[in-house]
């Protein structure tokens, strides 16, 4: 698994790293200063994150078009399970999340392209830690598509 | 200066859930079940309450002979009598808990304010149940606060003495007084399965049980204080004595610890004023969504052409907020061209979540200011970008 040491940034004569399209809840990770002007993360612009009103909100057609449109990951981030503002969003979206993978893995498609996290207001070095890890984990598939 | 203060609430509030996931999984902290915990307590209270009724006489005379009876002839009794009480105490407790926390995460305004309302009424009645509760026992303590309870009421202007009689069944205690306690008591404990209803009315599937290791331990902990320390009365109660003071759960009595210091009058109108702000919070705050920072994504929209009556929307949305109807014509999709039934959004209940979206899979459901089409599009720019150059 290639990984990089603390404190570099990837390159172009590197392998490019995996692109990522991730969903994450207005209500989770507190989102001042975490995106750039053109939706990917700060620090991290291979990974592109849209921000949804609730991690409900993601058909997981959009997860799949991700996937088909060329990306190597997609995952959504909600609300810290049991504290969903609505109520019920992200454990509704974890459940469709599990058909999904189900469903990919019946298309010869490897489910663990496709991930959920939670994490709560206060959470914003988990959260990116968990995203690392995520791309790291992609790159280390070889990025199978 | 409010604002930021609810701001700053907030931000503790999660601050606090996040050391509680240090040391436990996110769905087992406690904070998350405080409705349910709640509810666990009341179950325990009408259980323990039943068997203390059986034993219960109320009369001026037998009331307080009756509760030392259950307390010290009745095998188990001084445990039903310790778990009814403290179970009361924790059942306060959780209230405020799910009172405060859904205040400081923003879960009272607009479309859930049914909830909220609902909750104050739930509050205030279980208040006065636990209050009764103290005088059933008619010791010193219950003497005491029928007194001064008897003084707040006769202060309000106009309907005093009427309060009074309807409060002891006649000017003074009497012999109907206690039987009329008893009805105070119970009455309105049952009043609150009634607001119970309301309050899950919009809820579908809501969380009125805590995880059983919750349950578990809330039992255990009401059993431990019980036998520490065990529930006992004050001296029996003497017609025409004045007790000077006791010792009270503040957070249950504080109206009455206040009374040291205000008139009764003062006390009651503090409560009652309270209470009256407290069902006002989720009309303070006017500002719009845009001045709270948030984007104001539109509430769900049903593409009637695309709808097939499939329900799924309407079993996902955690709010009541869909109903399916007879279709009174046919879609346009070829998929929706023979629905039998239609999804309506109703207005007053959607909180602009988008839960329906994600749950709809023939693109029939809509955020007006967030649609499917620009998603997808941001989506494939996303997916699609050339590899980023040196950052």
């Amino acid at each position: 698994m290639a990984t990089l040491p603390e404190g570099t940034t990837h390159t172009q004569t590197d392998t490019a790293p995996p692109r990522v399209v991730g969903f994450l809840c207005d209500w989770a990770v507190r989102s001042e200063g975490l995106l750039n002007p053109d939706d990917t993360l700060v620090g991290m612009p291979h990974v592109t994150v849209l921000r949804v009103p609730c991690s409900g909100f993601v058909k997981p057609s959009w997860l799949e078009l991700a996937l088909r449109s060329g990306a190597a990951g997609t995952f959504v981030c909600g609300c810290p399970m049991g504290d969903c503002l609505n109520r019920e969003g992200n454990w509704i979206m974890e459940d469709r999340i599990d058909q999904l993978r189900k469903r990919l893995s019946r298309q010869k498609v490897d489910p663990e392209r496709v991930a959920f996290f939670a994490f709560g207001l206060h959470d914003r070095e988990p959260f990116l830690r968990a995203v690392a890890e995520f791309v790291e984990k992609l790159r280390g598939s070889g990025g199978k598509r | 200066m409010y604002r930021r203060l609810l701001s700053t609430l907030q931000s503790a509030t999660l601050r606090l859930d996040t050391w509680i996931h240090r040391a436990l999984p996110q769905d087992f902290n406690p904070l998350y079940y405080t409705g349910g915990l709640a509810n666990l307590f009341l179950t325990i209270l009408v259980v323990s309450g039943i068997l203390i009724f059986l034993y219960y006489e109320p009369s001026l005379e037998g009331a307080y002979a009756s509760v030392e009876f259950l307390t010290r002839d009745v095998p188990y009794g001084v445990v039903f009598r310790g778990v009814h009480r403290y179970a009361a105490d924790a059942y306060l407790v959780a209230i405020l808990l799910h009172l405060f926390r859904n205040w400081f995460t923003d879960r009272y305004r607009e479309a859930r304010d049914s909830q909220w309302l609902s909750g104050m009424f739930l509050l205030v009645v279980s208040a006065f149940t636990g209050f009764t509760g103290y005088l059933l026992v008619w010791d010193e303590r219950a003497q005491l606060l029928t007194s001064l309870t008897v003084q707040a009421l006769q202060s309000v202007p106009l309907v005093g003495g009427w309060l009074v009689r309807v409060f002891l069944g006649g000017p003074g205690v009497n012999d109907t007084t206690l039987p009329r306690f008893l009805y105070l008591h119970v009455g309105p404990a049952m009043t609150l399965y009634v607001l119970l209803w309301w309050h899950y009315v919009r809820l579908r599937h809501p969380k009125i049980w805590p995880p059983a290791v919750w349950v578990l331990f809330s039992l255990g902990l009401l059993f431990i204080l019980t036998s520490a320390l065990p529930a006992a009365s004050g001296h029996p109660a003497q017609p025409g004595a004045s007790p000077e003071g006791f010792p009270v759960d503040w957070f249950f009595l504080w109206p009455y610890v206040l009374a040291r210091w205000l008139a009764p009058g003062w006390a009651l109108a503090l409560v009652v004023a309270l209470v009256a702000y407290g069902m006002v919070i989720p009309y303070t705050v006017r500002e719009s969504p845009e001045q709270r920072g948030l984007r104001a994504l539109g509430q769900a929209v049903v593409v009637e052409e695309n709808c097939t009556g499939c329900e799924l929307c309407y079993y996902d949305c955690p709010y009541n907020a869909i109903y399916m109807v007879p279709s009174p014509y046919p879609g346009k999709s070829r998929a929706a061209a023979n629905r039998k039934l239609l999804a309506v959004v109703v207005d007053s209940r959607c909180v602009e979540c988008g839960i329906c979206i994600g749950a709809c899979p023939f693109e029939a459901l809509e955020l007006p200011r967030m649609l499917d089409k620009d998603v997808q599009q941001r989506i494939q720019r996303g997916a699609r970008a050339p590899a980023p150059a040196t950052s």
